[in-house]
């Protein structure tokens, strides 16, 4: 098939869970107060530097800012697909990664729950390759779709030969 | 012992356990990696006024680690699979099918050379990095090994073997001719200094030398000296003079690194069983053979020193080696461009991949090119600048804030040069890089899936990194600032039916 020179790459169709959403803002949420307190211990308790009045503000803002912006652009991006022949995945926020795996190839299908992922009835699927580099993760997913989909894929990949390197 | 007309391959179901003469190695291996323990411990025993029986024990636990290290060891060839019996705590397990096994390495230190003994680590085509998932055979005679090696790279190719010997003797075919591709040249080591490592030993001896200065409280010395250095003839006599003895210094032990990395430095093909040896090696031997179907395409390296002197290094993507083996993947070490290019092609089996002149990627990309080099160079000047005006710092930090831009221009355009992909015949060409220039080449077959990667400026210009993995060399080999719809089509020429299914 020839592809025309106008070719693009389209989103893959399928989205994460929209728990996911939560799940990255209180992960945010967070690491924004870690990172606050750790700087208020730094200059109170220590005296590392003098805190002047708009440093908190300033980082109070910028922080504000990630936590409400990041889930939601990050969810927009998150997406996945699996078809007959490959596996497609696009993650990341600011720098997006999109990643396209042929099944013939695929040698593990992975299923984790993460410690804070469990609270919110979430999963992640990790398809590994032969090639280090290669490795698809679909974070977000639905506890009962991610297992639905690791069946999927464990029946697809073995019915290709090969030793998928 | 096994005599020479039995098959290595041939064993009953015992496991065995490796030479004995690794009672020897193990225990010294044990003692060297404890040393700083020990040291403590007898600096504190000798302070405290002794406590004799502890620092001998102290000795005794390493030795004992060693003996239960060879005795808990065993393995054994049946059935069609290989398998490795290790552990006291923790038995472990290892086993493979003969027929997995795509690289055979022989390495042998010193002391086992000294004993005639090698390890020998059998690669498989696994991702796992982990070192408990190695499959070595630490301790066999070299005949032995020899042996072992040469019938598990036979029983890769089988049909090829039956069809280059005409003997039909059962398990005793001809050694197929080994044909010498390259051999380490003296005049290589001209080479030596210019690479990577040569940079890594400079850096060594001048954090060595600045501690030392410190330790000597020489460091004062030279600050107080500094302010004179316009007005005092001797700085100018001795700062040539330092340069270059201290420039000579690293190039001897960069050559002296070369030499004892790759003497007698030899690349051999066989064609009876397919596979290419590589031997090299002073103090510690290493004998690699890969099997002729795991090499999916080569690397050649031309680091910014290195080019200049008109030098490249080969390495070959293989598939079932890992990132901490790639020593085992050398194809040529340091050497003149001309003879690394004979032997890329001899692997290859053709000249069209490295002489292909390669597709640069457009005016875009070449603008990111200059930005990425010229704005951190900019903000380094701005700071050396203000660090002048502001700060009083020595005046010739203008001149460091002047050059700094120029030699990102330099670097810049040196890229954009550099940069440029390729498909042809079957083989993806992709090269970048000025300071680290990587000129790689990798069959389509053994592309496994793409990658493609931009951040938000990429995405505001239509560029996109397309990366290929792979199951070999560095797992990923990368075109850098394509346009998405080159992007797009050069992945879908390259593996068809896989991405065509995912167009907009």
């Amino acid at each position: 098939m020839e592809t025309p020179a106008s070719a693009r790459l389209r989103e893959p169709s399928q989205r994460v869970s929209p728990r996911a959403r939560l799940m990255w803002t209180i992960t945010a949420v967070v690491q924004a107060a870690v990172l606050l307190a750790g700087l208020m211990v730094a200059t109170l308790l220590w005296g590392w530097f003098d805190l002047r009045w708009w440093m908190p503000v300033l980082l109070g803002a910028v922080l504000a800012t990630y936590v409400v912006v990041m889930p939601a652009w990050r969810y927009a991006v998150h997406r996945w697909e699996v078809t007959g022949t490959a596996v497609y995945t696009q993650t990341g926020w600011w720098s997006i990664e999109r990643r396209i795996a042929p099944m013939s190839r695929i040698q593990t299908v992975d299923y984790v729950e993460g410690v804070v992922a469990r609270f919110f009835g979430l999963a992640s699927v990790t398809v590994t390759t032969a090639s280090a580099a290669g490795a698809l993760e679909i974070a977000g997913l639905d506890r009962d779709r991610a297992r639905a989909l690791v069946d999927e894929l464990t029946v697809q990949a073995d019915s290709v030969v090969g030793d998928a390197t | 012992m096994s005599d020479a007309t039995t098959s290595e391959l041939v064993h009953d179901e015992q496991w065995q356990r490796l030479d004995p003469r690794m009672l020897l190695v193990h225990p010294i291996r044990e003692l060297l990696r404890f040393l700083p323990v020990l040291l403590g411990l007898f600096v504190a025993g000798t302070a405290t006024g002794g406590n004799e029986p502890w620092q001998y024990l102290g000795v005794a636990i390493p030795v004992g680690l060693g003996l239960l290290r060879y005795l808990t060891t065993s393995f054994r060839i049946h059935a069609g699979r290989i398998e490795l019996r290790r552990g006291l705590l923790n038995k472990h397990v290892l086993s493979t099918p003969l027929d997995r096994v795509r690289t055979i390495d022989l390495t042998a230190s010193l002391i086992h050379r000294v004993l005639g003994l090698t390890t020998v680590r059998i690669g498989t085509g696994t991702a796992s990095r982990s070192d408990d998932d190695q499959l070595d055979l630490d301790g066999l005679p070299l005949v032995r090994a020899r042996e072992l090696r040469r019938e598990l790279l036979q029983r890769a190719q089988p049909d090829l073997v039956h069809a280059a010997d005409g003997e039909g003797e059962a398990g005793l075919p001809a050694t197929p001719p080994e044909r010498v591709v390259v051999r380490l040249q003296p005049g290589w080591l001209v080479y030596a200094p210019f690479t990577t490592s040569g940079l890594v030993i400079a850096a060594g001896i001048l954090g060595a030398g600045s501690q030392l200065l410190n330790l000597l409280d020489l460091w004062t010395k030279v600050g107080t000296a500094t302010p004179d250095v316009g007005a005092s003839p001797t700085w100018w006599l001795l700062g040539p003079v330092l340069v270059v003895l201290v420039v000579a210094a690293v190039s001897a032990l960069a050559v002296v690194g070369y030499l004892a990395t790759n003497w007698d430095f030899t690349l051999s093909h066989t064609r009876g069983d397919g596979s290419w040896h590589l031997r090299r090696g002073l103090l510690t031997t290493r004998e690699t053979s890969i099997d002729d179907g795991r090499v999916r395409g080569v690397s050649m390296g031309s680091p910014l020193g290195l080019r200049l002197a008109g030098g490249r290094q080969l390495s070959a993507i293989v598939t079932g080696l890992d990132r901490s083996q790639q020593g085992s993947s050398v194809l040529v070490p340091p050497a003149p461009a001309a003879v690394v290019r004979r032997v890329a092609d001899d692997v290859l089996g053709t000249r069209a991949p490295l002489t292909v002149p390669l597709v640069p990627h457009g005016p875009r990309a070449r603008a990111r090119r200059f930005s990425r080099a010229l704005l951190p160079a900019a903000a380094l000047s701005a700071l050396l600048v203000v660090a002048v005006a502001a700060f009083d710092a020595p005046g010739w930090f203008v001149v460091a804030a002047v050059a700094a831009p120029l030699v990102a221009l330099c670097l810049a355009q040196d890229r954009w040069r550099a940069l440029g992909h390729a498909l042809v015949d079957g083989w993806f060409v992709v090269r970048s890089g000025s300071l680290s220039q990587r000129h790689a080449v990798l069959a389509t077959d053994g592309i496994i899936g793409w990658n493609f990667r931009d951040t938000w400026f990429q995405r505001r210009v239509g560029l996109t990194t397309l990366v290929a993995t792979t199951a070999g060399g560095r797992q990923a080999y990368t075109a850098l600032d394509v346009p998405e719809d080159v992007a797009v089509g050069l992945a879908g020429a390259a593996v068809p039916g896989l991405v065509e299914q995912f167009l907009a």
